[in-house]
């Protein structure tokens, strides 16, 4: 009985069968079978099921994409509501939930991770390309806004303004303004033109310039809000207004999707 | 993103990633993030591990886009080998980790037992060797990631690919023979 051919050694250490013939030789020939194995320790390394083809698709949390934005500084974002459809919802077992846990953002640390669900980079880094780019477009346009004074009757000054310009793929845009009262205390009014988002909410934000550090101010809709600015906030520290897409996933971080920016002239 | 505008289909997504068409990213993810992180979450479990991977698998696949060629399979294929390095590469990293730990702990115990703890040889060698299976060409390549990782028989490969059995028995054993050698000359099991 000749040896196994190369060819069903390699079929052997595939762990497939073999014909009755060459099986029953291998069987008793300890030189075949020292080949299979040498052969069979490649499949035993990488036939794992870790590595195997996809198997159940799984959405990955909302936030993830900041990261890979941040990354790659890509402006363009996939349609959080797509990804979502993209995988069937967890079955009984919550085996696909979101992660639990983000800690709300802390400007007060601004090393430390915004949250652990997008361990590459903080998930604000997403920020950073079309910050920059805004902001260079911003130094002059600023300083048109016209301080005026609403005189609504709570007897306001305004002390800074920002043209909200519309960052790349969105139709939204309009104004803030930062009133003082006569206490002292400030309001940031916003005055946004744009169509309600097609999932989610738009949320106002204060950002410092390097876009490292960002305070939440609250939910904002077209017209007129205001946000009740933290006392001894420093403006000058925090002057980029910044709108938000924020899908309603419970996550308090930025989502990375700004809608329309401008930069206050304090 | 433009209301009714035409989506278009996974091959053009495929041209227009390997052209640096930033869209194609954002429609890619749209399309096969989900298969990219459940392949994730199956090695890792929900959380950071798997999360970390599929961003790294995204960020890796744009940077390294030139190494995507349209012509010889399709984007997602492209992504699954893609999270299949990133996957041994966790493996690894955590390997180098647990080492240096212990490393930490035989010092600070001044023990007999001091020297460096072993490297996981299955670790070291599954990240070997997906190496190894990028420098193989096409059909060769396609065929032992069938055999690998679809677990189909080489009857079962011929009738996907329309190669002829005795062509994709024989790509088959001289595959594995290339990587038996990869392991044999450089894997870390036999130097263990």
């Amino acid at each position: 009985m000749p040896h196994c051919t190369p060819e069903d050694l390699g079929l052997a250490a595939l762990r497939e069968p073999l014909d009755r013939d060459s099986a029953a030789h291998l069987a008793g020939c300890a030189t075949c079978r020292t080949d299979v194995a040498r052969l069979r320790r490649a499949v035993d390394v990488l036939a794992v099921p870790e590595l195997a083809d996809p198997g159940p698709p799984v959405a990955p949390p909302p936030g993830l994409w900041a990261g890979i934005a941040g990354a790659t500084g890509v402006v363009t974002a996939p349609r959080p509501d797509v990804v979502a459809a993209s995988a069937p919802p967890a079955g009984p077992v919550p085996d696909a939930l979101p992660v639990p846990m983000t800690a709300p953002p802390d400007a007060s640390a601004p090393d430390a991770p915004l949250a652990p669900v997008v361990p590459l980079r903080p998930r604000r880094s997403r920020l950073l390309p079309a910050a920059a780019a805004a902001l260079v477009g911003l130094g002059i346009g600023a300083g048109g806004v016209l301080l005026t004074d609403r005189g609504d009757g709570d007897g306001g000054v305004p002390v800074a303004a920002a043209a909200l310009d519309p960052l790349e793929g969105s139709d939204a845009s309009g104004s803030a303004e930062v009133v003082e009262r006569e206490d002292g205390t400030r309001v940031l009014r916003v005055e946004l033109s744009a169509d309600a988002p097609a999932e989610g909410y738009y949320e106002a934000w204060l950002l410092d310039e390097s876009v490292s550090g960002l305070i939440p101010l609250g939910v904002v809709r077209a017209g007129t809000e205001d946000f009740e600015l933290p006392e001894g906030l420093d403006l000058g520290e925090y002057p980029v207004v910044d709108v938000s897409v924020e899908p309603l996933d419970g996550d308090p971080a930025h989502s990375g999707v700004s809608v329309a920016r401008g930069l206050l002239d304090t | 993103m433009p209301a009714g505008a035409a989506e278009p289909d996974d091959d053009e997504v495929g041209r227009r990633f390997a052209a640096g068409d930033e869209q194609a990213l954002a429609w890619a993810y749209e399309r096969y993030a989900a298969r990219v992180h459940g392949m994730a979450v199956r090695a890792f479990g929900p959380g950071p591990d798997a999360e970390d991977v599929t961003q790294q698998v995204f960020v890796s696949a744009w940077t390294g886009r030139a190494g995507f060629r349209p012509e010889q399979g399709p984007l997602p294929a492209w992504l699954t080998g893609v999270c299949r390095h990133k996957i041994a590469d966790t493996w690894a990293r955590r390997d180098k980790q647990r080492r240096a730990t212990e490393a930490a702990i035989a010092d600070a115990q001044a023990g007999p037992a001091r020297g460096s703890a072993p490297v996981d040889a299955a670790v070291a060698d599954r990240v070997l060797l997906l190496g190894e299976l990028d420098r193989l060409g096409q059909p060769q390549r396609g065929i032992i990631e069938l055999a690998f990782f679809a677990d189909l028989t080489h009857t079962q490969i011929a009738e996907r690919t329309g190669l002829p059995l005795g062509t994709v028995k024989s790509h088959i054993r001289r595959t594995l023979e290339r990587l038996r050698d990869r392991l044999e000359v450089d894997g870390a099991a036999l130097h263990a």
